[in-house]
């Protein structure tokens, strides 16, 4: 699953030659093997290796600040997002929800990694939720529907179909 | 380079969002965007300054690429001068601005069509239900945001009367029209279309003033969504490279008598604020403004003129009283380097930029010293000296440019900086509001060419230097400008 996101990653940032990745143990922890240097472990390390290296740093942030609430959003996606159990999807989806009322993307006002990686992670998850359940969490299906429409982004995984108009309009008001 | 093309609508033949975000890139991939590129509107918008109608043309070119040059100031554009020249009338009859004029003479009137004309094709939406959609909220922004939000804010500020009425009538409709897009914009990132489009454009600079008058938190808080798409565009670099710093309203304006009042003829004043009339010249004008109101009265303006009006009265405002106006041109433009001296490195840019388009006919460079220095005690007390002329020196800041710096301790200290005016003699004089605290300073006119005045502007310009004639270690400088 890692190593499909970060071929697709390389894709959206115009990489032109794909590295060679391996995993490592049970969980299967993307390494990237380096001809000059050490081998780079973790999704977070590689992918800022590989934005860093496609030369577009405002994709970790422009600024001191967004650039910290990037890294915190990375972190919440190996941490929190990825191997998640059942029972705390509900709870993560209101966090989010929440969270993006007043937002537009995961960190500041442009698009950078962590609207790329959170994409790749949630998007298990939203392929399994109800129309209804997309309609209640409304900003992050609106999110999830710019970021997947974003430029070269959704690459490996299908377009989810997000609704415009309410189904439900009664209840969650 | 990869782009994969990612349209909701799969009869897309190429993404127009691909194509939004870096034209030129693409353009090197494919020659059918290159032809595209050669074809891109170049030329000049003509404007009064902070014009939030030519906002539009000016972000549209941003996104597009367009070679726009604004032309807002002499010696370039002269606002109520420039655009009633026979010139000017020939190539736009109605003389109102912003107008527009390509590199190849092809000429627009009509800040839509100039914004449309700017734009690329991502912009204007790529296909005929978007392109719809765009024209859609564009009429929208005109017939159903700019009216409400001209009657509410213009009394804001003073080039209105107010009407309790009119503005309470004003506030339901801007209500409703938040409600219609909060609602849109509940399922949406951005109007039209995943991406930026002249829709948003010319909504968000139709909702300006709106959101920097009168658009208190507690007002704007039933509509979230437009709150936070509002300020998504705003911060976008391209909006934030025309807008600057947009600062959301904390506290809704209320009606500006005062302003209002200063605004208009003496007859037409409160008697309450009526002050003695003492510059004939000035009463001159406001009588001239007064003759062409009523002009426009008698012609009984359709609605939208009569704004129009406001908003050259808005933007006239300084010059109505620019007490600069018998000086010939000059073409040391202070405001760029103002720009160059805030964003800039001071000794590598902002100086040399200074020296190499200083006009010594048209400004000239004082140093001011504070006469009482034995009175100095804390120096915040001090500072709040400096900061408070600055202050009450406000409309002249168009005109100069100075550094006063505080020197030495609490007790034992100091004021001093050097001036930079507009024309060859002490601009206090100019006007009575200005003459406050200039006689409390030493004033010294420096002979441009000295060694004296290149070594001072360095070392007050930049802050640090030896400043030999001061004796007293810097300790804090504040800037006018």
């Amino acid at each position: 699953m890692a190593l499909r996101e970060l071929s697709s990653l390389e894709k959206s940032l115009g990489l032109k030659k794909p590295n060679k990745y391996s995993t490592q143990g049970d969980k299967k922890v993307p390494v990237l093997q380096s001809n000059n240097g050490p081998s780079l472990t973790g999704l977070v390390t590689i992918a800022t290796h590989l934005v860093r290296e496609a030369n577009r740093p405002e994709l970790l942030g422009s600024t001191a600040e967004q650039r910290a609430v990037v890294q915190q959003w990375l972190e919440y996606r190996v941490t929190k997002l990825d191997n998640c159990p059942k029972e705390e999807i509900k709870t993560i989806l209101q966090d989010l929800n929440q969270y993006l009322e007043d937002k537009v993307y995961m960190a500041g006002d442009t698009f950078t990694l962590a609207d790329t990686l959170m994409y790749y992670g949630i998007h298990r998850i939203m392929v399994d939720l109800a129309v209804q359940e997309k309609e209640k969490h409304a900003n992050v299906s609106r999110w999830f529907d710019h970021v997947q429409h974003y430029p070269g982004v959704r690459h490996h995984l299908p377009l989810l179909v997000v609704l415009r108009n309410r189904l439900y309009t009664s209840g969650h008001h | 380079m990869h782009f994969e093309v990612l349209s909701r609508n799969t009869s897309t033949p190429c993404s127009d969002v691909a194509r939004a975000r870096s034209p030129i890139r693409q353009s090197c991939a494919q020659p059918f965007f290159l032809s595209l590129d050669l074809k891109m509107a170049a030329g000049t918008l003509y404007t009064y300054p902070e014009n939030w109608r030519a906002f539009k043309a000016q972000i549209a070119a941003q996104y597009s690429g367009a070679h726009l040059k604004v032309a807002s100031t002499p010696p370039a554009f002269t606002f109520g001068q420039t655009n009633r020249t026979p010139a000017f009338l020939s190539n736009f009859p109605l003389g109102k601005v912003p107008a527009f004029q390509g590199d190849d003479g092809f000429c627009l009137f009509e800040s839509n069509a100039i914004a449309h004309y700017l734009s690329n094709d991502a912009l204007r939406g790529s296909t005929p239900q978007a392109s719809a959609q765009v024209l859609q909220w564009v009429s929208f922004a005109d017939s159903e945001i700019i009216p409400p939000a001209s009657a509410w804010v213009f009394p804001t500020l003073g080039i209105m009367q107010y009407n309790k009425q009119a503005t309470e009538q004003a506030k339901e409709e801007v209500k409703r029209v938040l409600a219609v897009l909060n609602q849109h914009l509940n399922t949406r990132t951005f109007l039209v279309g995943e991406r930026v489009s002249l829709a948003d454009i010319t909504v968000v600079c139709s909702l300006l003033w709106l959101y920097k008058q009168v658009l208190e938190p507690a007002f704007r808080e039933p509509y979230p969504n437009v709150t936070r798409w509002f300020v998504t565009c705003i911060n976008q670099p391209q909006f934030k490279a025309v807008l600057g710093e947009v600062k959301l309203c904390d506290k809704m304006a209320q009606f500006d008598a005062r302003k209002f009042a200063e605004m208009q003829p003496k007859k037409d004043a409160p008697p309450k604020k009526e002050k003695g009339s003492k510059e004939g010249g000035k009463q001159q004008e406001k009588k001239e403004k007064k003759e062409k109101k009523e002009d426009k009265k008698a012609s009984a303006p359709a609605p939208e003129e009569e704004m129009d009006e406001c908003e050259a009265a808005l933007a006239a405002e300084p010059k109505t009283k620019d007490p600069f106006a018998h000086l010939p041109k000059s073409t040391f433009v202070l405001d760029e380097f103002k720009r160059k001296y805030s964003n800039e490195d001071t000794l590598t840019v902002a100086l040399p930029h200074f020296w190499e388009h200083f006009d010594r006919e048209g400004f000239s460079i004082w140093y001011g010293e504070y006469r009482f220095p034995d009175e100095l005690t804390m120096t915040f007390m001090s500072c709040n000296l400096i900061t408070g002329m600055f202050q009450r020196l406000d409309k002249l800041r168009k005109n100069a440019f100075a550094s006063v710096i505080l020197f030495g301790s609490n007790n034992d200290s100091s004021i001093s900086g050097i001036w930079v005016f507009r024309g060859q003699d002490l601009a206090f004089t100019l006007c009575e509001d200005w003459q406050i605290d200039y006689e409390s300073y030493n004033w010294r006119k420096l002979d441009v060419d000295s060694e004296e005045c290149k070594t001072m502007v360095k070392e007050y310009f930049a802050w640090e230097g030896e400043f030999k004639h001061v004796g007293k270690p810097f300790n804090q400088g504040k800037i006018f400008k």
